[in-house]
């Protein structure tokens, strides 16, 4: 099945729901929570507050299907509801165990596959965000790749909105000169022990 | 043979000497009795106090005498009550719903009765019942618009909330064709959770299916308690078939394929003995029950 | 999303390649690394057969938990308008559903008390205003004896919405409830007061109406809320039913005295508010006392 293919089965899809079928929110289910689930669970450690988060994008797909003008890939669509699903949810959540990074997160590459992804697909950028530290990497991810705003973001990580957009300042200027040409190599202890901290 | 104990250790529920009447009528007479995990039967003709045993367990009614024990908990003290009340779930006889529920909105209130007061969790344990009893997509129907064998499922489905150590079923069987026992036997064979469960019955042939564990309950008074193939084994040598009705059977009939089969005390010589079923069983000692 | 991302060639932009099933295996299992994972989610964004790929990896019963809520909650919706309006106000959703069960509290039922209580004040009125003939001074004057009926009914239909909460044939599921863990006093209070208050609007409004004191609904409170705490008293110590009907006839007695005697007001006199409070007070006590009889069902 071609990429195009089944983006037009997906709008079919949204068009049945906006219609009142159950049928066709059950198979645009099927299709698009798996890789969702996961997608939010990498945002949160909270599985049940994910399963919820899961559960409430589809619904707002449910309610809202007629919204979507067709413009913008339906995956895309169902992100946009979903990530802001997840941080409606942890904000009712607000328990003091709130996990925001997973306690194992890797550094190293893992496979000889994410290794030619780091070097071929992003290059020296990427190399330079596998060098920041965690909560650098976390702030990027939130405002840049997720779209959100800082206080969205801020709810999100867990910290304060300030913080939010200092780490994001630290960040860009961490990357910027990463890629103006001073890369240690593997060596990402030279980022940390840099002018710019460690978090 | 009132009392007759099973593997102990494990037992679901403990009966001592319990009584109860309604008036002039004993509905229970000291019954003694331990139920172990897994399916029992309670077999017995309708007036046999089946129902009475039944909801005294369920802590709906209480007894006149004699000492029970539900997992190991006493009804009669008040915060243990309720904590019975916690882990258990009962479908009473001729289960009957308000008119204007649908399967969804009844099993909400059944869930906040078990005290699942938060949405989502009460959410998620409707559509699990739902899932289990193969209610899915009948949530927005009206219970009035269910067939009978769907609303034996309904019961099930409000019972298995919470999910509850021990069940307690009355009659889930009544008024069901075979077909639909058949699938209600299925559905008890597979229960999530695997929760002790005693159900009553007057149909010998559910206790056959299914449960490893069954007690003729008679005018009160526990006649049998042990595995069916002990309750059949009581009628061996009691069982015989003929081709002509024979007047020293207590019960005869004649089968599908003309044969008459007889259940008595003392067979003729040399009459075809056949094996006994479990029915037998039950018919044999209904009729010893009854002619004391 | 992706497209915010400087640098990033994209793999979705026509090129052929697609995430490997070990690669989506760690995304999924959460082990790849940040930026492997980056890749997959800009990959995924626009690569359907990946997508469905991913999902073999999930976790199925996880997959198949959150799918049967989805539609379960999709095909119920999020109750009606009332109830909406009801959990804004901060009332407690459980309660709503435990309400909803209480057939004192349906459409049905208020409504035949409206229309009841709309014909006996109407037919009061009536006779009062001199439209229909009936017993009492000149026409045109409010006769007291007029309001006999209604002064009879309206704190019968109160209670006849209390008893309603709390009597086990208005329950078509009592054995349920009697063998659930939720407190059944707090039930039945929960039901009871709902069933007084949904009771006494129509009663009260429509006294307003009527010719006669000007205090004749207030009047009405007191003799309501007594009337309705005997019943709930005297179901812990005899048959709920009996109760109720006791209760009843324990009101209409001195009514269709007083109203023989041509004094029907006297029953929502001062004297006859104290009596009722005091009955309120000492019946509430005993209600509070004997609660226990709540939680052991109703089979006696």
């Amino acid at each position: 099945m071609r990429p195009e293919a089944g983006e037009r089965d997906d709008a079919v899809l949204l068009r049945a729901v906006a219609r009142g079928d159950e049928g066709a929110l059950a198979a645009l289910y099927d299709r698009h929570a798996g890789w969702l689930t996961v997608r939010l669970a990498r945002r949160c450690a909270m599985p049940d507050v994910v399963d919820h988060a899961v559960q409430d994008t589809f619904l707002a797909v449910w309610r809202e299907a007629g919204a979507y003008r067709g413009g913008g890939d339906v995956a895309a669509f169902i992100w946009g509801i979903g990530i802001r699903r997840l941080i409606d949810a942890i904000r009712r959540e607000n328990s003091p165990r709130r996990l925001r990074w997973r306690a194992a997160e890797p550094e190293t590459v893992v496979s000889a596959e994410d290794q030619v992804l780091a070097g071929l697909e992003h290059g020296r950028l990427g190399q330079a965000l596998a060098g920041l530290s965690p909560e650098l990497r976390g702030a990027i991810e939130a405002t840049v790749l997720d779209g959100l705003t800082c206080a969205e973001a801020a709810v999100l990580l867990g910290v304060a909105e300030g913080t939010v957009k200092s780490r994001c300042h630290r960040a860009r200027v961490a990357l910027r000169a990463a890629l103006a040409g001073q890369q240690a190599g593997p060596g990402t202890t030279a980022y940390h022990q840099g002018a710019w901290g460690t978090s | 043979m009132d009392e007759m104990t099973l593997n102990v250790s494990t037992a679901a529920v403990r009966v001592d000497g319990l009584s109860r009447r309604y008036g002039a009528i004993r509905a229970l007479g000291g019954v003694d009795l331990t139920l172990e995990r897994g399916i029992t039967g309670l077999l017995g003709p309708n007036g046999a106090g089946k129902t009475t045993l039944l909801s005294i367990l369920a802590t709906v009614s209480e007894p006149d005498a004699g000492r029970v024990s539900v997992l190991g908990l006493d009804p009669g003290d008040g915060a243990e009550r309720v904590e019975i009340r916690r882990r258990l779930g009962y479908l009473p006889q001729e289960l009957r719903y308000h008119r204007h529920f649908t399967v969804a909105a009844f099993l909400d209130y059944v869930a906040i009765l078990k005290e699942i007061t938060d949405r989502r969790r009460r959410v998620e344990e409707v559509a699990r019942v739902l899932a289990v009893t193969g209610l899915e997509d009948r949530a927005r129907s009206r219970i009035r618009a269910l067939s009978g064998g769907m609303r034996q499922r309904l019961g099930i489905a409000q019972a298995l909330l919470g999910g509850p150590e021990l069940l307690i079923l009355d009659e889930p069987t009544a008024g069901l064709d075979p077909e639909q026992r058949l699938r209600f036997r299925e559905l008890l064979s597979d229960l999530p959770g695997d929760p002790a469960i005693v159900l009553s019955t007057h149909q010998a042939d559910d206790i056959a299916a299914i449960c490893p564990q069954v007690i003729v309950l008679l005018h009160g008074r526990v006649h049998f308690a042990g595995a069916p193939a002990g309750l059949a084994g009581t009628a061996a040598g009691r069982v015989w078939a003929a081709d002509e009705r024979d007047g020293r059977a207590h019960l005869s009939w004649r089968g599908g394929d003309g044969r008459w089969r007889h259940i008595g005390e003392q067979p003729p010589d040399g009459a075809e003995l056949v094996t006994p079923t479990v029915e037998d069983g039950y018919l044999l000692l209904s009729h010893a029950a009854g002619a004391r | 999303m992706t497209s915010s991302f400087p640098g990033a060639a994209g793999p979705a932009a026509g090129a052929a390649w697609h995430a490997g099933e070990d690669l989506l295996a760690s995304y999924a299992a959460g082990t790849a690394g940040a930026v492997a994972s980056w890749s997959v989610e800009a990959h995924l964004a626009g690569c359907a057969s990946c997508r469905t790929e991913l999902s073999a990896q999930v976790d199925a019963e996880r997959l198949a938990r959150n799918r049967s809520v989805l539609l379960l909650r999709a095909a119920v919706g999020d109750g009606g308008r009332v109830r909406r309006l009801l959990r804004r106000c901060g009332v407690s959703d459980h309660v709503l559903s435990l309400l909803a069960a209480t057939p004192s509290l349906r459409a049905s039922w208020l409504l035949s008390v409206v229309a009841v209580v709309a014909v006996v004040a109407g037919e009061a009125a009536a006779v009062s205003y001199g439209w229909i003939p009936g017993g009492g001074p000149a026409a045109g004057h409010p006769g007291p004896a007029a309001l006999a009926p209604f002064l009879l009914v309206a704190p019968l239909l109160v209670l006849a919405g209390v008893a309603a909460a709390f009597l086990p044939v208005f329950d078509p599921a009592w054995r349920l409830a009697a063998a659930a863990p939720f407190s059944g006093f707090t039930l039945l209070l929960v039901r009871a007061v709902c069933a007084l208050g949904a009771a006494l609007v129509p009663v009260t409004g429509v006294a307003f109406a009527l010719p006669g004191p000007g205090w004749l609904p207030v009047a009405l409170l007191l003799p309501s809320l007594a009337l309705s705490a005997f019943a709930l008293a005297a179901a812990t110590v005899m048959d709920p039913r009996a109760a109720a009907v006791t209760t009843a006839v324990l009101w209409a007695l001195p009514v269709l005295w007083l109203a023989s005697a041509d004094v029907p007001l006297l029953i929502v006199a001062p004297q006859a508010q104290f009596a009722c409070a005091a009955v309120l007070c000492a019946c509430a006590v005993v209600l509070y006392l004997r609660r226990d009889r709540f939680e052991l069902g109703w089979m006696r």
